[in-house]
């Protein structure tokens, strides 16, 4: 990057968004569509003055860098994306910050493994969660609280059956314990 | 401050169950929601999966369609007292100007779907019947263009009126799907586009939980309160 004078540095925030849509989301598409509202809001004009690019963006979670100074006005342009690539879609702003680096580390989730729609889910009074993996009675268990294998450098929770059968209120309501 | 939610269309009206309206809403930041479909396409099914969703209050209303003025009044007359929260749908003028004209109406949603907005005399009738003038940002996300720089004119014009006759204002987005909500700061910063004042729009989003709050305590008759 060609060095500038510190002074005249024009300062960035980063937008770390998650994009909810009903089938897949490319990143193209996505950046099209953000340019196509941002000049049909505030025309070439104030787009020249958001400076609003998409960094990064894996298909739900990603990265949008703008000017510190519009940071409302780039939320307002987001907020009226209603359909990316023709699906339905809508992207919502999980924060704001100073660098790439914070703004991964705090609003990404950094597990590389997303709990997906079709895995199990286990409420139980112990812990709450994503079953990932069952082998036999041994049960592989994604926490909701990230808090909860802190420490142990592990990003699950291991459990037996015998944890999950028993209570009141079984997993999603099945009867077999899983 | 409690936001609040208060022009969601769920099943049969929009595409999605109320429960799944509340987990999205509280996902957002919302503190509420208030369900009020269409009169005409009937009441929202599987209110009661909605309340196990716990941290969301979910509340159901009416959104009146009607053709005419009498028919508007003899709704809301007859909903009022099993309804926690009355709408009108409006857009249409005489229907605007009617809804402002009745004390039993609660909100007046997307009152700038038509040609028109409120104008000076529904504004009047709105101030003293305590008809809240609802700011529908839906038309502002889905629209393009020219219809689009119609509706903020409109919208324009209209919140003149209302800061001039200081209405009480509510904003939402008339969600028919999750995909439709926004959060609150979303709204804000929307709203703040139209020229509308940051705690102006706060508080907007936080007014429909003090009427609901009115709504739910057993009046006799005006003014008088069971207790």
């Amino acid at each position: 990057m060609r060095s500038w004078l510190p002074v005249l540095r024009e300062r960035r925030r980063y937008f770390a968004i998650e994009v909810e849509a009903e089938g897949r989301v490319k990143r193209t598409d996505l950046a099209a569509e953000i340019r196509a509202a941002q000049t049909s809001l505030f025309g070439d004009l104030g787009a020249a003055r958001n400076r609003l690019r998409v960094i990064s963006f894996d298909g739900r979670f990603g990265i949008l860098r703008h000017s510190h100074e519009r940071k409302e006005e780039c939320r307002a342009l987001l907020a009226t994306v209603h359909s990316v690539g023709g699906v339905r879609a809508a992207i919502r702003v999980r924060g704001v910050s100073g660098t790439i680096k914070a703004a991964t580390e705090k609003y990404i989730p950094q597990s590389t493994l997303q709990p997906d729609e079709n895995v199990r889910r286990v409420d139980s009074g112990l812990v709450s969660g994503s079953v990932m993996r069952v082998h036999g009675r041994e049960i592989d268990l994604c926490p909701d609280d990230s808090k909860m294998t802190e420490g142990s450098g592990t990003r699950y929770v291991g459990l037996t059956s015998f944890d999950l059968c028993g209570e009141d209120t079984d997993a999603d309501g099945t009867s077999d314990g899983l | 401050m409690k936001y609040y939610e208060c022009n969601l269309h769920a099943l049969p009206d929009g595409s999605d169950s109320p429960s799944r309206m509340a987990l999205a809403a509280k996902k957002l930041g919302y503190s509420g929601i208030i369900i009020s479909n269409h009169s005409s396409a009937g009441e929202a099914s599987g209110i009661d999966a909605a309340g196990l969703v716990r941290g969301i209050e979910v509340a159901i209303g009416v959104e009146i369609v009607a053709a005419d003025q009498r028919a508007l009044h003899a709704r809301a007359a007859s909903l009022r007292d099993r309804a926690d929260f009355l709408a009108v749908h409006g857009g249409d003028e005489r229907i605007n100007r009617a809804a402002c004209e009745d004390p039993n109406v609660d909100m007046l949603a997307h009152p700038h779907g038509g040609r028109t907005g409120i104008g000076v005399a529904a504004a009047k009738a709105a101030k003293d019947n305590q008809v809240a003038i609802c700011l529908d940002l839906g038309s502002m996300i889905n629209l393009r263009g020219g219809s689009r720089v119609r509706w903020m004119e409109m919208v324009r014009r209209d919140l003149d009126l209302i800061d001039k006759f200081d209405l009480r204002l509510m904003i939402s987005t008339s969600p028919r799907s999750h995909l439709d909500l926004r959060s609150p700061r979303d709204l804000v910063a929307l709203a703040s586009l139209l020229g509308v004042e940051r705690e102006l729009a706060l508080e907007a989003l936080a007014f429909p939980g003090s009427i609901l709050e009115l709504n739910r305590r057993r009046w006799a008759s005006v003014g008088v309160e069971v207790l």
